[in-house]
């Protein structure tokens, strides 16, 4: 855990904080299947180093919204910009090495591994040994595993998961898995880290604990972090800056108290008599 | 009481990863390489080696080969003896092309071109999952099947449609055709096995083997965390096929002495898939236990009436052995989906914490 607080990151943290930088920008993006429009016309950025939260009601396009930021959905128009680079398209598998790093709503682990697996898995674009000193289990293998395992359990120590280091993750339990899913994120030492419903399901406990792991990560690793979550108290705490969806328009975006008084966001909870 | 794990302390990351991070596991493979190197050879009559300790090696490595594709990568695979096929005629025709080839060359040569049938079939699964994928798989059955009867080249013209092994020499001494003697036989289908059995090892802990697991386990996350699907299904698809064109290979020349394309019907690959279901699809150990059971049953079932004094003709014997092995593969599907293997790493689990239940 010493090792990952590095006077570098803190240096980075604090000069973002100084003259803060855009990250991620989206212009005009707008995506839609067959006749079905999820996302309408929207742009936003992400400042680098902040907590960046994406709310909405049910259906309003938040996930897809993440999906295009990773490029597992192609937006049919707009402009993405992620660390000064320009894309449309992208294939998901690319993600990772750009620095763009997620969890899922319903957790995406993978079952039958165990939890080292797991996040060993996180650091697969940077593994590059070949086969044949694989099958040895030999040199350049053995280093690079042993190498990986240390960034690793380091994550481990960071997210205090260090008991069920050798459980298989479908026996965990979900508050776990969760935090499990986390450490695999971070695994991938991404610049951008996008989270979907972290909280979902969890006890009052539960919430707070990965609310304090979603701080320190922000904090102490410096990694910049967008995140969906329908608990309001959550996103008002955690967020730095908050953008609100509705029907796949944005409707309000600013700081988190100015957000929680715009007349349009109240409306698109609570609905409006016509 | 044997299993105890206290006292042996893990202080670097190097031994927490070594092969047998428990001594005990160490001995115990030593005692069973012992047993196969030494104690089976000066003990087993001619007969065991034919038709026990011979097949199982060749088995267990065929079905080592599927388990990598369909248990380690979760790729369905019901073309097992085509690719077992490729690699027998590669190495007929290997062989033949160039007769002063060392065997052990030619072998690992005729893995290659099984390899590369593997990848081609294998472009399907790119697209296609599940049971969609195990009929194209099936469609490369028996299309390869098709071929090895229609190619006439590939079984030289020979009248009969058969390729039949001639006599060859391994550094001097006879390793096959009809005057090699079963031990040196079992020899070297052992040691190739025992490396290629290393190696599996190896290559299904390291980052090829954590690469199949996520594909497996969830492919739209494994995409996520940076892993290229299509690199490892196919580089799976290569492995796997390699594996199991030297299985086959090693059933020709060192078992059966002469092939038919028959040989590599459809009953071959379901024989392969249920050693590896019944020893637990996902691992390596399951395979050699699946083909123990599989091997073993008919011949045990042959003998014990024999010796047990009752007359039962042999016909029904072999209904009987159907009908063990059919009620065997159901209730591993139902009561134990990982197989022997699972069975034995919960037996290994009870001996650590014995006499204490938890």
């Amino acid at each position: 855990m010493n090792m990952l607080v590095t006077p570098e990151t803190r240096s980075n943290a604090a000069t973002t904080a100084k003259e803060p930088e855009v990250l991620l920008d989206l212009e005009n993006v707008s995506l839609s299947f067959g006749g079905v429009k999820a996302i309408t016309n929207i742009s936003f950025n992400i400042m680098k180093g902040e907590i960046r939260a994406i709310i909405g009601p049910n259906g309003a396009g938040k996930t897809s919204m993440l999906n295009v930021i990773n490029g597992f959905y192609q937006p049919q128009e707009g402009k993405i910009t992620f660390n000064g680079k320009t894309r449309r398209s992208m294939k998901p598998h690319l993600a990772v090495s750009q620095g763009i790093a997620r969890t899922f709503q319903n957790v995406a682990l993978f079952k039958g591994m165990s939890t080292l697996d797991n996040i060993m898995a996180g650091r697969a674009t940077r593994m590059k040994s070949s086969m044949f000193w694989q099958i040895l289990y030999y040199g350049p293998a053995r280093n690079e595993e042993i190498e990986h395992r240390k960034k690793v359990e380091e994550i481990i120590d960071f997210l205090e998961i260090q008991h069920i280091r050798r459980t298989p993750v479908g026996k965990l339990p979900y508050g776990l898995q969760k935090r499990v899913e986390l450490a695999r994120a971070l695994a991938m030492e991404p610049d951008l880290l996008l989270l979907d419903e972290p909280m979902a399901g969890m006890n009052l406990e539960e919430k707070e604990d990965m609310s304090r792991f979603i701080l320190d990560v922000n904090d102490q690793l410096g990694t910049t972090i967008a995140l969906i979550e329908h608990d309001m108290g959550v996103v008002m705490d955690l967020s730095d800056r908050v953008v609100v969806l509705d029907y796949g328009r944005k409707i309000a975006d600013g700081p988190p108290e100015e957000v929680q008084s715009n007349q349009e966001v109240i409306d698109a909870y609570l609905g409006v008599s016509h | 009481m044997l299993y105890r794990t206290s006292g042996q302390f893990k202080t670097s990351y190097e031994s927490d990863q070594a092969l047998f991070p428990v001594k005990q596991d160490a001995w115990l493979l030593m005692v069973i390489l012992v047993a196969a190197y030494v104690v089976f050879p000066l003990t087993a009559s001619e007969f065991t080696f034919k038709a026990l300790l011979v097949p199982v090696l060749i088995y267990s490595l065929a079905a080592m080969g599927l388990n990598i594709l369909t248990g380690f990568a979760g790729q369905l695979s019901l073309g097992t003896a085509g690719f077992m096929g490729v690699g027998a005629y590669a190495c007929y025709k290997l062989t033949t092309i160039f007769p002063e080839m060392n065997v052990l060359v030619a072998l690992a040569l005729s893995g290659l071109f099984s390899a590369a049938v593997g990848v081609a079939f294998g472009l399907p699964s790119l697209r296609i999952k599940g049971f969609y994928l195990a009929i194209a798989t099936l469609a490369s059955q028996f299309f390869l099947v098709w071929l090895f009867e229609k190619w006439a080249w590939l079984y030289n013209y020979n009248a009969s449609g058969a390729i039949e092994v001639r006599t060859m020499e391994f550094f001097g001494i006879v390793v096959t055709g009809p005057t090699a003697s079963p031990v040196t036989q079992y020899y070297f289908v052992l040691a190739v096995v025992t490396i290629i059995c290393f190696a599996m090892i190896n290559l299904t802990r390291g980052r090829y083997g954590r690469m199949w697991k996520a594909v497996r386990d969830m492919d739209i996350a494994a995409e996520l965390v940076g892993i290229n699907l299509m690199r490892a299904k196919l580089t799976a698809f290569a492995v796997s096929s390699y594996v199991v064109g030297i299985a086959g290979a090693l059933l020709v020349f060192f078992w059966k002495g002469a092939a038919e394309p028959n040989l590599f019907d459809i009953p071959l690959s379901f024989q392969i898939l249920f050693i590896a279901i019944i020893g637990g699809l996902g691992s390596i150990l399951g395979n050699f236990l699946g083909a123990i059971l599989i091997v073993a049953l008919p011949v045990v079932l042959n003998v014990l009436p024999e010796t047990l004094g009752i007359s039962i003709n042999s016909a029904t014997m072999e209904h009987v052995n159907d009908m063990i092995v059919g009620a065997l593969i159901i209730m591993f599907l139902i009561v134990e989906p990982h197989g022997l293997a699972r069975f034995w790493a919960l037996i290994r689990e009870k001996l650590i914490i014995w006499p204490y239940p938890h």
